[in-house]
């Protein structure tokens, strides 16, 4: 019974009582105190991002938010912002991502009283100055232009993968944009975004840790400065079916392959079947853990490159954090499987030894004791998910971006004693399928690959080490394992051309 | 967008870098420490968690004790094998065991230390206890998983070569050093890599001399009871022998002129600058290399004259920092700054020497340097709300000194640090002859 005493212990003592769900708390007010914390955290969210942005003007969302947060206010310049933050040890910081801008901080109880105005007058009274505008720009065009189209193989097949999954919505661009479009955004763009955006009915408040309730009467009154408004919501993006595997290899001088894949699946959190879907994706893929199945077949056997992984949820920024994100919510999720750079050589062995895993998972659903022992496993890892209040806090916004009732966190550790192998085999069923998707590769020589690929063409794989005879004998299967790519959904793209508008 | 530019290279500088006003301690938690007779230390600290233990095991082991030649990278990898079991729990079982208890596993490799941190829920301490004490005294694996898992490590190397700092990094590193161990990064020189999967004996060589109880620490914070983790401690790893071998690392002579290159990177980028000074090793009995620690944010923060120069006014960088990092040995003093257009690097270049003259000549503002030992003593506050911070955050500490003694000892001194006290390490570092200058351009 250790997992139940477990669970017990961290609902009394991880989760503080959420006033969330109190009929006498109003819906955009979302509470988090603790007690003996000695930290304050503010999360404030404004219901707008990416798919929000005109069109020709993609990366507005974004960079409208950083004109808040890293640049002057109507009482400070930035210089003095800085300067005054900076005895503090705290910063606020905008995330912008497709559905959900939030603008967040923490400091010390001791700094409260210098903080927060500092925070709030970057909401209400930016300066909105040509120089911020400029500088905030040229580094996110140093972001599209450079570092991700150079510095990164494995997060430019991430966002490849994310535009082409929804290409022609809302959600057919990453945040930063594109790079004519950013070019072209000027200050009028910024300020007439934040006046139709950043209304006093369009903000959710955020409060965890060791404040007061005078401090929730204050946010209340200062947000009451913002003009009324109601935005209306960009209807839910209806991504194009796609038929077959839709495959689309940027050509670059690169010494390894990176490759993600995947397809929109209509389901979010919150649901059982969610929560059954969760544990497939765990076995499949769990985010840079050794017990993901595809790390165990591709890089632990196999040692062909540094890890594969499976998400049903979207996670951004996937090389530099272990567990999920908070507040990237959106509507309309894909499964996606991300795997790290390998050899070129062995890249089309590599794509299908992960396509051919994850139709045996869809063909013949888990067995009864993977799904026991990952079931017990999320119970606890879930735990690791949020251990701060300020991560707790996006945790409980996020529950009402999803309508969640309770806590998400709190639901799926129930849920795993709840949800049956029937219920996960049903839900991978239901959700997912192998014969339709995108494809992203970020590789050399990109002509030979696609030959080998629309060809089917053998793709054995050959060791400079002893590997076990089952190892052996399923590379045979691996290498012949058909794909059934056809020329036409093979598009190749030179590396240069990528996100030009 | 993050207002911080994110810092040329993993400094792991950690938290506690900074400084206190106060008199009484700054560490806010009591902890236990006691060594076992075969020399294993063990720290203990207990703290407000929600039954949450997090578990670190700090060799004092890193790149910078790869001492032969062709053996770059090795204490990387050999992190990577620590995973590939025993034979009483071999790899996939460790793996189930960690899996079944929903442990968040991992471990990385610095220069100077290797970690491995589990976190858990406090009822499943005995179980780490054990398997931990399992891998460090049986570590048990064969050629074929041994050469398999050096696959892994080169596919590491390929997803990090992308990024234009890593190759930065190496060339620095390279040209500023010619015996010490720190000319090689932690991963590693790539010939060295490829050539993993020959040194099977080589790695069984590598676990017999490091993988020593003296010379491992392990930093148990959370929700735990000291008496009792000890006498589990005791229970699992009192049979382990003792055996370490020191390493003979070569010292670097004083560096006598300065150095410089360039570096082409094959694809897209701004250029970077990267100013390296020889520095010295951790010692909060020098003031020198104390007060360094404040000079580099001091001149080259967020708040500092030159970044609101370059970065805002003249908006003609795209980031500006320093790393004046803790190290065993002599590591490099570095500012950086990557430069929007090439025409104005050697421009940046000269406004960082015009500041660190001005450093070496003007005492720094007294409210300023206040106004930074007040971030310090805050920055270190809110970074301990969670046991893996604080066990996590005191690693680099005991892997250079073997305990946490000196985490008081240094908050005391930087605390210390007067205007003049900058002045004289402006003076001693940043000179000429001990520097090492790199640019960075892309082919493209």
């Amino acid at each position: 019974m250790n997992y139940l005493r477990i669970l017990i212990l961290s609902m009394t003592m991880i989760a503080p009582t959420l006033t969330f769900g109190d009929e006498n708390v109003p819906d955009n007010l979302i509470l988090l105190p603790v007690k003996n914390d000695p930290t304050v955290s503010l999360r404030l969210w404004f219901k707008v991002g990416s798919q929000d942005d005109p069109a020709g003007k993609e990366g507005l969302a974004n960079i409208t938010a950083s004109m808040l947060t890293d640049a002057a206010t109507q009482q400070n310049s930035y210089e003095q912002v800085l300067d005054k933050l900076y005895p503090l040890a705290s910063n606020y910081n905008a995330s912008s991502s497709t559905e959900m801008t939030v603008i967040y901080g923490r400091t010390h109880k001791d700094n409260l009283s210098d903080f927060y105005p500092l925070l709030t007058e970057a909401i209400l009274s930016p300066a909105f100055k040509q120089e911020d505008l400029d500088r905030i720009k040229s580094q996110v065009l140093n972001y599209l232009e450079n570092q991700l189209r150079y510095a990164s193989d494995e997060e430019l097949g991430k966002a490849i993968l994310y535009n082409n999954v929804f290409a022609g919505t809302p959600y057919g661009h990453i945040g930063a944009g594109l790079i004519e479009s950013v070019k072209n955004i000027t200050l009028d763009d910024v300020k007439n975004f934040y006046k139709s955006h950043y209304t006093r009915d369009n903000v959710a408040i955020g409060l965890g840790g060791g404040y007061d309730g005078a401090l929730v009467d204050q946010i209340k009154k200062d947000l009451q400065k913002l003009p009324a408004g109601i935005v209306k919501q960009v209807p839910k993006p209806k991504a194009k079916p796609i038929k077959g595997k839709k495959v689309t290899i940027v050509e670059k001088d690169a010494a390894s392959t990176a490759i993600s894949m995947g397809f929109p699946i209509n389901i979010v959190r919150g649901s059982k079947e969610w929560y059954a879907l969760a544990i497939a994706n765990s076995w499949l893929g769990q985010h840079r853990n050794q017990s993901s199945h595809l790390y165990l077949v591709i890089r632990e056997e196999r040692g062909l490159n540094y890890g594969d992984y499976s998400y049903i949820e979207n996670f951004p920024n996937a090389g530099a954090r272990t567990v999920p994100p908070q507040n990237v919510s959106r509507r309309q999720q894909i499964l996606e499987i991300w795997i790290r750079p390998v050899p070129n050589e062995a890249r089309h062995f590599a794509l299908r030894a992960a396509l051919r895993e994850f139709k045996k998972l869809v063909d013949n659903g888990m067995t009864a004791d993977d799904f026991k022992l990952t079931s017990a496993f999320l119970r606890n890892f879930v735990l690791h998910y949020a251990p701060t209040t300020m991560e707790r806090l996006g945790y409980a916004i996020d529950d009402k971006f999803y309508a969640i009732k309770g806590s998400h966190l709190e639901n799926f550790r129930k849920a795993m004693s709840e949800v049956t192998l029937k219920d996960v085999n049903a839900a991978i069923k239901k959700y997912w399928q192998y014969n339709n998707m995108q494809i992203a590769i970020i590789t050399k020589d990109a002509q030979s690959f696609k030959d080998a690929l629309v060809n089917d063409a053998p793709s054995p794989i050959t060791y400079k080490t002893t590997k076990p005879q089952h190892v052996l004998d399923e590379d045979k299967e691996i290498s012949v394992f058909p794909l059934k790519i056809k020329a036409g959904d093979v598009t190749i793209v030179p590396v240069a051309d990528l996100f030009l508008k | 967008m993050q207002r911080r530019i994110a810092g040329l290279y993993v400094l792991i500088i950690s938290i506690i870098m900074g400084s206190t006003a106060m008199s009484e301690s700054i560490f806010p938690y009591k902890y236990e420490k006691e060594t076992l007779p075969n020399g294993l230390t063990v720290i203990m600290i207990p703290m407000e968690s929600p039954g949450l233990v997090a578990y670190y095991s700090v060799v004092r082991t890193g790149s910078r004790d790869e001492v032969e030649a062709g053996k770059s990278g090795f204490a990387h990898f050999f992190e990577h094998m620590m995973f590939r079991g025993t034979k009483k729990y071999p790899g996939p079982v460790y793996d189930s065991i960690v899996t079944s208890i929903g442990a968040k596993a991992n471990a990385y490799t610095t220069d100077d230390y290797t970690a491995y941190h589990l976190n858990f829920a406090k009822e499943d301490l005995e179980k780490v206890i054990e398997i931990e004490s399992d891998r460090f005294q049986n570590l048990h694996y064969e050629k074929p998983a041994f050469q398999t898992e050096a696959g892994a490590v080169y596919g590491e190397y390929r997803k990090s070569i992308t990024s234009p700092f890593s190759l930065l990094n190496e060339k620095v590193q390279d040209l500023a050093y010619d015996v010490h161990t720190y000319k090689h990064t932690t991963i590693g020189f790539e010939a060295d890599i490829k050539a993993m999967p020959e040194q099977y004996d080589y790695s069984r060589s590598f676990f017999n001399r490091f993988y020593r109880p003296e010379n491992v620490v392990l930093v148990i914070a959370g929700d735990i009871n000291p008496k009792a983790t000890l006498n589990l401690i005791s229970k699992y790893y009192s049979e382990w022998q003792r055996g370490y071998q020191m390493p003979s690392i070569v010292p670097e002579p004083p560096q006598k002129g300065e150095r410089t290159a360039e570096v082409t990177y094959p694809g897209k980028t701004l250029p970077i600058i990267d100013i390296a000074y020889k520095g010295d090793a951790l010692d909060p009995d020098n003031k020198n290399f104390v007060a360094a620690i404040l000079l580099g944010d001091l001149a080259f923060g967020e708040s500092s004259d030159l970044y609101k120069k370059l970065m805002i006014q003249e908006q003609k960088v795209q980031n500006l920092g320093s790393g004046i990092p803790v190290n065993r040995d002599m590591p490099l003093f570095e500012i950086f700054s990557m430069v929007k257009k090439m025409e104005d690097v050697n421009y940046v270049r000269d406004e960082i020497y015009k500041t660190l003259e001005a450093y070496k000549t003007t005492p720094v503002d007294e409210k300023k340097l206040n106004a930074l030992k007040k971030r310090n003593k805050y920055s270190f506050l809110m970074d301990l709300d969670t046991p893996d911070k604080v066990a996590g955050g005191l690693a680099r500490f005991v892997a250079l000194t073997g305990g946490i003694e000196i985490v008081e000892k240094f908050y005391t001194a930087l605390n210390n640090v007067n205007p003049d006290d900058i002045m004289a390490a402006a003076k001693k570092y940043f000179v000429p002859e001990s520097r090492t200058v790199v640019v960075l351009k892309g082919a493209q």
